[in-house]
């Protein structure tokens, strides 16, 4: 019986400033792509239309129109900064096709031409903040990178700890991509904040975490960094006293102890080796194909309105634990994890939500919280 | 319904201060179809530009000090070109004064009605301000209506009542504003006084 090949985009910059989150999330759409191919009972295979931006935006929306237009795919895996995801968006509502986004994002967005499957801020910055605002102090130093992500991340936060009663002491921002990180050490240094957010992407972050650690050896009670996009692949490569004591929020950590994860983590074995560590770009990838993969085998199409109302009719068990998609909002309900890293750049989880949150990209919901997290009796707040 | 004087648009120059993208080639057909001159620039706009009749502006990367007037104080209409509709950026460009807004991605249309609301919005800012302008200088000159109703009172004679009766024939009779008629009570213009 031939086999009807499925041209898929897979859109992820694996040159350029954040070129090791885009090679990791390539791999994972890849996996995902072999696990359907080589299941001899399935009526499609997956045929990846792979494509490199180089981490310049203004090559997503070409490389997109082209893939739809020339090569037939009509879903693209893709896109991980805010600024490609939004160069991309305009494409696929032209041509009625559907981009698969798998990345922690600002929110403040819901197209029916996309679907979201990376945290939105009620999933990743609030819970972070509740939990580090009443036990590291109030005094905020926010970095990040100089686009839409690094500065609504920074105004949420500045919203939610001034709500608080905190400050920000600092907003300072770096070019994407750029390493030159010295100024922001010397000025931390200075200001004694009580914790740094960290909004940087790719080699920016992992340049700052990485000259942190060398402020921090020498630095009595330096605070953590926290974020809401930092991953094992970030840490990796580091020297082992940069990496540990950062906080972070995820939907997914390598070492997550749930039955779903170790049997993913077993075929990922037999395909990478034991030596692989899963990242969150790794999984994020592979859920949005897997997802993708399972929706055209329901629907026995892969026509976007099809796939749309699939997805969004059941939920979808992935190793993050199983995943709805909400009919209006396209946005996942999610499951966030807090991490704290280790010197290995691994993240031992500290707590995890009782159940998946239902996405709330406009803050509609959290917009009306009226109430501030609160300092746990028996905790010291750290100074 | 209020007939309004539609802008000449033909005479006009817009500047669209946006790096290169397609929007800005879409944006500047839509403009170039009304007859309008276009200049494009990134990522400031010089004061040469300053003369420009209408400026679309970027909000999703644009930053402070790009223009070279005071924040939210452009000598003519600005309209912001959206596509994160983040309350941060939306902030930011509605701090520059932004009197209307067309959003990413651009097509063929909605440059026109952009472009006649900023506008009216700009006309109507204008005269606003010019209004609160002089409502706050007639604030300012209050002090002036009390020294002319004791002036009154002590020279003219009479009480209160005549003495404000007096104030406002002065300024009607003159066509002056309260504060100028009673500013020149005080200084004891001529044309103030009783049967002038």
């Amino acid at each position: 019986m031939s086999r009807t090949a499925i041209p898929v985009s897979i859109l992820y910059s694996t040159t350029g400033p954040y070129a090791a989150l885009g090679r990791d999330a390539v791999d994972g759409a890849m996996a995902a792509i072999a696990e359907v191919n080589m299941d001899n009972a399935s009526r499609f295979s997956i045929v990846a239309m792979i494509d490199d931006p180089g981490g310049r935006a203004e090559d997503y929306a070409v490389l997109a129109d082209a893939a739809i237009r020339t090569r037939q795919c009509r879903h693209i895996i893709g896109t991980i900064t805010s600024w490609s995801r939004k160069e991309v968006l305009p494409v696929v509502e032209r041509h009625g096709a559907l981009l698969w986004y798998a990345f922690p994002y600002e929110g403040y967005e819901a197209s029916d031409s996309a679907v979201y499957l990376g945290a939105c801020p009620n999933q990743h910055l609030l819970p972070l903040f509740d939990h580090v605002l009443p036990r590291y102090g109030r005094r905020a130093f926010i970095v990040g990178s100089n686009y839409i992500w690094g500065w609504e991340i920074s105004r949420i936060a500045r919203e939610r700890t001034e709500s608080f009663g905190g400050q920000i002491v600092s907003d300072r921002y770096v070019p994407l991509g750029s390493t030159e990180v010295d100024h922001l050490i010397a000025e931390i240094s200075q200001k004694k904040p009580d914790f740094i957010l960290s909004n940087l992407v790719g080699q920016s972050a992992s340049a700052f975490i990485s000259a942190y650690g060398e402020y921090r050896k020498n630095t009595t009670g330096a605070p953590p960094i926290v974020a809401c996009n930092m991953s094992e692949i970030d840490l990796e490569g580091l020297p082992t006293f940069a990496r540990h004591g950062h906080l972070s929020t995820s939907i997914y950590f390598d070492r997550l102890e749930t039955p779903e994860n170790r049997a993913f983590k077993a075929r990922m074995t037999e395909r990478h080796g034991s030596e692989r560590r899963i990242t969150t770009p790794f999984l994020s990838a592979y859920t949005a194909m897997s997802i993708l993969t399972r929706a055209i085998s329901d629907a026995g199409t892969d026509a976007p309105d099809a796939i749309c109302k699939i997805i969004t009719a059941r939920s979808f068990d992935t190793p993050a634990g199983p995943i709805r998609i909400d009919r209006k909002t396209h946005h996942a309900a999610l499951r966030p994890h807090l991490g704290l890293s280790d010197e290995t750049g691994g993240f031992t989880l500290l707590q995890s939500a009782e159940e998946a949150v239902v996405a709330d990209p406009f803050l509609v919901h959290a917009g009306q919280r009226s109430d501030p997290p609160v300092v746990p009796a028996t905790l010291k707040v750290v100074k | 319904m209020t007939r309004r004087i539609r802008p000449p648009l033909a005479e006009w120059h817009a500047v669209i201060l946006h790096r290169e993208h397609p929007l800005v080639d879409a944006l500047r057909r839509q403009l170039e179809l009304l007859q309008i001159r276009v200049t494009v620039c990134w990522p400031h706009l010089d004061e040469a530009q300053a003369t420009a009749d209408v400026v679309f502006f970027d909000a999703d990367m644009g930053h402070d000090g790009q223009f070279p007037w005071p924040r939210g104080l452009a000598p003519m209409p600005i309209i912001a070109l959206i596509g994160s509709e983040a309350p941060g950026r939306i902030e930011w460009a509605l701090d520059q004064g932004s009197n209307a807004h067309l959003l990413k991605p651009i097509g063929s249309t909605g440059a026109y009605s952009a472009l006649l609301i900023a506008a009216h919005a700009y006309q109507q800012v204008r005269a606003q301000a010019d209004d609160i302008r002089v409502l706050e200088d007639r604030l300012r000159q209050r002090p002036i209506v009390v020294r002319a109703i004791l002036h009154l009172l002590q020279n003219e004679g009479g009480n209160e009542a005549a003495a404000w009766k007096h104030l406002r024939s002065v300024a009607m009779n003159w066509g002056m504003t309260i504060e100028d008629a009673a500013e020149a009570i005080c200084r004891n213009d001529k044309r103030t006084r009783s049967g002038a």
